[in-house]
């Protein structure tokens, strides 16, 4: 049927316009190759169709003409065609590339591959595969189920364990291309689907929000029966942040995410893996709202408390560098004893005898047998008051009870030993009594402390029992000038006996006798002297008794004989000498303050003052009158003190007529 | 006379002495031989692991073992060329290949578990001479990554050993079928090659077998582990 020879002319015809044109579409090529096809005899169909239309108008001289009108119509029609088609001449087709064989299960699997270049011509690309160990070629099986250009290997077709030649062959008109051969074994390439129903749900832990996810793994991986081992892989983020955080969540099927920086909505995605094989896709992603809540991290608490240790320790060290300091003062030492002689140390021992030696004062108290002459009253001063001063007396009791309730009251004050002390030193022993009288000391002792006052009560006689039925012995200071108005009466009242010895009190105060009648006699006598007189109690009364109006008288009588500068003031101090055999107390007089052991020399009288105030003395050589009213005829000048003494003490008592003697101004008397 | 009975008694008391010796050695040795494998019942009763945790294991060391022999392939292929590879012709049968094992997942599921702890026993009892032969040759490897290399095959050799005397211990747990072992010898021979490309061509295809067989015993290993727990959804 094919004129070769009338076909070339055509040819030549397409190839001139071609070359006149300068280029070729695609149609002439085609028509070329269809033609060449003619030539060479290749027949396919498309060609052949292409042949009988070309050749159908072409016959005889007509065919000529048509031959031209077609020539020129497709010369005008040739730039439209060259519009339209591409532009390549038609070629075999390029080599496709197998890009990945992949098995979601390990059961089957499916490959893929990007076609080449198809050269202008519809190829079509087929699998043909080799099992390894066999030379038989098969094809894909199927190359619809897994989309274009894929080939997918069903349960039957695979084969695991074993090698899978696989190429792909693409052809096309002109040729085909083969591809690369894959060496493919099903166990290798293994890829997994993501895994499925991928849930977050947000729960609490002690307050505190934690995402928990689970899944399944996806739905043909058969991993219930061993044949498939999964491991999966989550990750998590903020909506609104870019970086994802992974979690290797291994074989489980549930994970935990404790570290949720903050509030929000969370996005959780997870894929799997065989234990050799690929990476599956990561899942769809599941979100979650997780509730704003405080983070504190362990890390805050720990900074909170490696900060509040440091500062604890800066301040312990600060206060034990200033403990001293502290401890002065939040403990103030406590004041220890000052007492002198006091030892603490002794106390904490316990010992008493030892601390309270040590407070004892050696000379405290002082021995009586040292000091006891010393506090031997010498004197008695005797007055005898006039009733004026009976009233005074009586006007006075209370004020003396209260002077005696201070004696009563007073203690052994170390402190208080000076004569103008109101205290009385009181007598335990005559404390019944209701009066007590302290007694004097010589002027030696005028400044002597209380202390000497237990000697002094020790030495005061309990001569005159409380039975004394009358008479009082009032020591009044001598400078009373009353003394010269007391009356019979009073005189009754008062002690009767009259001691030879008239003393000063120097440390004491007189109380009043009491108005009760009750006489008694406090006296201070001599350690000798009263010793008889106690033996003769009775006689003492009637001593007293009868010397009253002696003694009264002598002191009325002497009230004259005194100074007559202090005519209204005189006291005298009289001395007991000695009692004689008819009960007669010898007194003697003696000048107060002035006492010197001279029994030869006794000065009792006072014979004038002299103009510088002297009181000239006399001496009283008598002693058988007992009475120092015996004028003498030795005058002895008594020392100026003694007597401005004297002096200075009558002008002070001028005006205490009516007033007892304060024991201070008794003191001065004696120098 | 006294003397005589006296020596005959001494020779009574020597004899008798003798034999109960005798007796007790006899009675010792029997006692002895059945003490040891006893002593060694009675720990092993007392110690006994369960076997999940020893299939555990097992499958662990598999793993390590699969993991190691993909490494070593992929570093024994980076250096030679692919289109080398390809196009020399290389031998394509393991020697392992006679052993019959599963093709696809149906047939592996219908194996017994004895049966596919002796399939995986025997694998790995068939890969002790080649992996002697691996690390003497890799000794004289023409590869840049030779050192490393030789300390691959070495890791593998210990770990197949060590996995190799658990499967033993498992095998005398799982009844009369793990026991047995299938012979595979080498029939490699020992020659690698003469040119490096050769050589290098031979020592792949060598190791991509053991790659293939390392994964075979990781999976029944693993399908054994999966049975043996119990609870399908901790697999």
């Amino acid at each position: 049927m094919l004129r070769l020879p009338r076909a070339s002319p055509l040819v030549r015809l397409v190839s001139l316009s071609s070359r006149l044109t300068g280029c070729a579409s695609r149609r002439e090529r085609a028509l070329l190759g269809a033609a060449a096809g003619v030539h060479h005899g290749r027949g396919t169909e498309g060609r052949e169709t292409g042949k009988t239309l070309l050749w159908l108008p072409l016959s005889g001289a007509k065919m000529r003409n048509v031959f031209e009108v077609m020539l020129l119509l497709l010369l005008l029609l040739l730039p439209l065609v060259t519009a339209h088609a591409g532009g390549q001449p038609n070629s075999p087709p390029g080599k496709p590339v197998l890009t990945s064989c992949r098995s979601p299960e390990k059961e089957t699997f499916t490959c893929w591959w990007k076609p080449g270049s198809d050269g202008g011509l519809s190829t079509k690309h087929s699998l043909f595969y080799r099992k390894e160990s066999s030379d038989a070629v098969h094809e894909c099986p199927d190359y619809r189920t897994a989309g274009e250009n894929s080939c997918f290997f069903n349960k039957n077709n695979t084969a695991i364990w074993v090698n899978y030649n696989i190429t792909v062959v693409a052809t096309n008109s002109l040729g085909s291309a083969y591809s690369d051969p894959v060496e493919v074994d099903v166990v290798y390439i293994v890829q997994p689907n993501p895994p499925e129903n991928v849930t977050v749900s947000v729960m609490e832990d002690k307050g505190w929000p934690f995402l928990r996810v689970s899944w399944e793994p996806p739905r043909k991986a058969d991993t219930r029966s061993g044949w498939i081992t999964l491991v999966y892989e989550l990750r998590v983020k903020l909506k609104e942040e870019d970086d994802w955080e992974t979690h290797l969540a291994g074989q489980q099927k549930m994970f935990n995410i404790l570290s949720l920086p903050s509030g929000g909505e969370y996005q959780v995605e997870v894929r799997c893996r065989p234990d050799h094989g690929f990476w599956s896709e990561w899942s769809s992603t599941s979100k979650a709202n997780v509730p704003h809540h405080f983070r504190r991290d362990n890390s805050t608490w720990i900074l909170m408390t490696v900060f509040f240790a440091f500062t604890f320790l800066i301040v312990a060290w600060l206060l034990h560098l200033n403990r001293h300091n502290l401890k002065r003062c939040i403990l103030p030492p406590v004041p220890g004893p000052k007492i002198k002689g006091f030892d603490k140390k002794l106390l904490k021992s316990g010992k008493s005898n030892e601390i309270f030696s040590a407070l004892v004062v050696p000379d405290y108290p002082s021995t009586p047998s040292s000091n006891y002459e010393d506090l031997l009253v010498d004197y008695l001063e005797v007055y005898v008051p006039t009733e004026r001063e009976l009233q005074l007396e009586e006007s006075k009791d209370p004020h003396n009870d209260r002077l005696k309730s201070d004696s009563s009251t007073s203690d052994s004050d170390s402190g208080r030993g000076s004569c103008d002390s109101h205290t009385l030193l009181v007598d335990k022993e005559a404390k019944e009594e209701a009066r007590q009288v302290e007694c004097g000391q010589t002027r030696t002792e005028v400044q002597r402390s209380l202390k000497d006052w237990d000697a002094l009560t020790y030495a005061q006689i309990d001569m005159v029992g409380r039975d004394v039925p009358s008479g009082r012995v009032k020591t009044w200071p001598s400078l009373y000038s009353p003394l010269p108005r007391h009356s019979s009466g009073p005189l009754d009242q008062q002690s009767s006996l009259q001691m030879a010895k008239q003393h000063s009190l120097s440390t004491s105060s007189f109380l009043a006798q009491e108005a009760s009648g009750e006489s008694y006699w406090d006296v201070c006598s001599h350690g000798e002297l009263p010793r008889p007189l106690r033996a003769k109690t009775p006689p003492h009364r009637g001593l007293r008794a009868r010397s009253d109006a002696d003694v009264s008288g002598a002191g009325l009588k002497r009230a004259p004989a005194g100074p007559r500068s202090l005519a209204p003031h005189t006291s005298e101090y009289v001395e007991v000498q000695r009692v004689n055999n008819k009960d007669v107390v010898l007194l003697q007089p003696v000048v107060t303050g002035c006492y010197q052991a001279l029994p030869g020399e006794v000065y009792s009288k006072v014979k004038r003052v002299d103009s510088d105030n002297i009181l000239l003395l006399q001496r009283e050589a008598r002693e058988e009158d007992g009475y120092p009213g015996a004028e003498q005829e030795n005058t002895t000048q008594k020392p100026s003190a003694c007597v401005y003494a004297a002096v200075l003490v009558q002008d002070q008592m001028a005006p205490m007529v009516n007033a007892y003697v304060d024991t201070a101004t008794m003191c001065t008397l004696t120098c | 006379m006294g003397r005589r009975k006296l020596q005959r008694r001494d020779k009574d008391a020597k004899t008798n002495g003798q034999d109960s010796a005798e007796e007790m050695a006899r009675h010792t040795g029997t006692f002895g031989s059945k003490l040891l494998p006893t002593v060694l019942y009675m720990v092993a009763a007392c110690s006994a692991i369960p076997i999940t945790d020893l299939l555990d294991r097992a499958s662990q060391r598999s793993d390590q073992l699969h993991s190691l022999s993909t490494t070593l392939t992929q570093d024994l292929d980076s250096h030679l060329p692919l289109t080398v590879r390809l196009t020399l012709p290389r031998p394509s049968v393991c020697h392992t290949a006679s052993l019959q094992t599963p093709n696809d997942k149906e047939q592996a599921l219908q194996v017994p578990e004895s049966d596919l702890l002796s399939l995986a026993r025997s694998l790995l009892q068939a890969w002790e001479d080649p992996l002697v032969f691996l690390s003497t040759s890799a000794n004289f490897l023409p590869h840049p990554a030779q050192n490393a290399i030789s300390n691959k095959i070495q890791e593998l050799r210990d770990h197949s050993k060590s996995l190799g005397d658990g499967l033993n211990i498992l095998s005398g747990k799982m009844g009369p079928g793990a026991r047995t072992i299938s012979m595979l010898p080498y029939t490699g021979g020992n020659d690698v090659g003469q040119d490096t490309i050769s050589q290098l061509i031979n020592l792949n295809f060598l190791l991509s077998c053991f790659r293939r067989d390392s994964h075979k015993i990781d999976s029944f290993l693993k399908i054994l582990r999966c049975r043996a727990t119990g609870l399908p959804q901790m697999c």
